[in-house]
């Protein structure tokens, strides 16, 4: 993965995606250890501060837990919870973009709603 | 710990003010980066913070110490920079073992294998090397002497974009390895912003802010839309810079919105994006609000 500097994002929230999207994969599993803030530092090429914090942001959200002297570990339900999280703060705000976008350029809900419909067909045949 | 404690710290050339009643802390085994435009004091700070400049008045202490001709503090941190001088008659090899010898904490591992990595050949001179592979020589001293304090200023000077990489790379590993206080100065924010931990910010000789580096991301914000789309919501706050784009403006500003008052924006049909570390810096330390484009200005 390469950070994206010019992103909204921090570093270190792209460092707890990325960590998050680790754990979807199955790269690293239930009560498995997570890397470490100096692993991460060096995979990244970031400072160790960033990556500590980027550890901590999947901590108080209770992702990932401490093991004093022992680093962190992933919790057993970590991927719902993950997913969980996804749906409701990053698709939501996704929807609210969608929203306001589709009020500027006067596309009714029909219509939105319409092309969602398109859009899912469509997926649908291509991976058929 | 701090291992640099200024306040008041004023440098006079002449009649100008190069640091102007600087005040500031940096704690120790953080990697911060000083940012400013030419001219803003930079080099000027760190001369002094290395002992080869003396004040003009208020205090600093390094280690504890008044840096100024201190031997007690030279032997603990190391300035680099372009024009390192080094004796004409001394091969690169006979550089590096006076180094070994001057600097407590000397790593050979790591010197002698960056020498062979970066292809410069121990019996050449310093004085023979080109600008960049100098730039890099100076960089192994500075990474092999493993001070405590350890200053780059401007450390890239003519090295390619390959050697940028790996030394940033290099300066990473060392200071994972064995951390320590380390000052980068640059006007590139956006090639170093990801080694950072805080940044210091210097306008004009003094202190224009210094903060963890991801708050520097937060800490403006564009918007962009018809003026008077967003006239009501720039009441308070400080424009940092703005750009007339046909019949649309864009303007930067701080940004203390609550989430509120961010979706009411959002909702208005003002585009609210994100200004890139590098540009926040730029629009700061900006002589003016619009930039080159009012030298051009024409006034109908």
């Amino acid at each position: 993965m390469k950070l994206n500097p010019d992103g909204m994002k921090p570093i270190y929230v792209q460092i707890a995606e990325w960590l998050e999207a680790e754990i979807l994969a199955g790269n690293i599993q239930s009560d498995e250890k997570m890397y470490s803030q100096y692993q991460l530092a060096e995979m990244f090429t970031i400072n160790p501060a960033t990556a500590g914090k980027g550890l901590n942001l999947l901590a108080d959200e209770d992702i990932l837990y401490k093991k004093r002297g022992l680093g962190m570990f992933v919790v057993s339900d970590a991927k719902e919870r993950i997913l969980e999280k996804r749906k409701s703060q990053v698709l939501k705000t996704m929807v609210m973009e969608l929203v306001a976008e589709a009020e500027r350029l006067d596309v009714s809900e029909g219509e939105l709603l319409e092309m969602i419909k398109t859009i899912q067909k469509q997926k649908r045949e291509e991976s058929q | 710990m701090n291992v640099i404690e200024c306040s008041g710290l004023t440098k006079v050339y002449g009649s100008r003010k190069a640091v102007n009643d600087l005040s500031f802390t940096i704690a120790e085994n953080k990697i911060t980066g000083l940012i400013g435009r030419n001219g803003a004091g930079k080099t000027t700070l760190l001369k002094i913070i290395a002992g080869y400049y003396r004040k003009s008045a208020g205090k600093i202490t390094v280690f504890s110490k008044n840096p100024f001709n201190n031997i007690q503090v030279a032997e603990k941190l190391i300035f680099v920079d372009d024009r390192m001088s080094f004796p004409p008659a001394l091969a690169l090899s006979e550089i590096l073992s006076s180094a070994a010898a001057f600097y407590p904490h000397w790593n050979k591992r790591i010197a002698d294998g960056l020498l062979n990595y970066f292809q410069l050949e121990p019996k050449e001179k310093h004085q023979y090397l080109s600008k960049g592979m100098a730039s890099t020589f100076n960089m192994i001293i500075g990474l092999a002497s493993r001070c405590p304090l350890t200053i780059y200023d401007e450390p890239t000077t003519g090295m390619d974009a390959a050697v940028r990489k790996d030394f940033y790379r290099a300066l990473l590993k060392d200071y994972i390895e064995q951390p320590r206080t380390i000052i980068l100065s640059s006007h590139l924010l956006n090639e170093i912003e990801d080694l950072l931990e805080d940044v210091l910010l210097l306008r004009g000789g003094s202190k224009e802010l210094q903060l963890p580096i991801a708050e520097l991301k937060h800490y403006a914000v564009g918007l962009s839309g018809r003026e008077e789309a967003f006239a009501e919501f720039i009441n308070d706050v400080d424009i940092l810079h703005q750009k007339q784009m046909g019949n649309v403006k864009y303007i930067v500003v701080r940004n203390n919105f609550s989430e509120s008052l961010q979706k009411r924006i959002g909702m208005s049909g003002v585009e609210m994006t994100p200004v890139a570390t590098d540009d926040v810096c730029v629009y700061l330390t900006a002589g003016n609000k619009g930039g080159i484009d009012d030298v051009f200005h024409r006034s109908e």
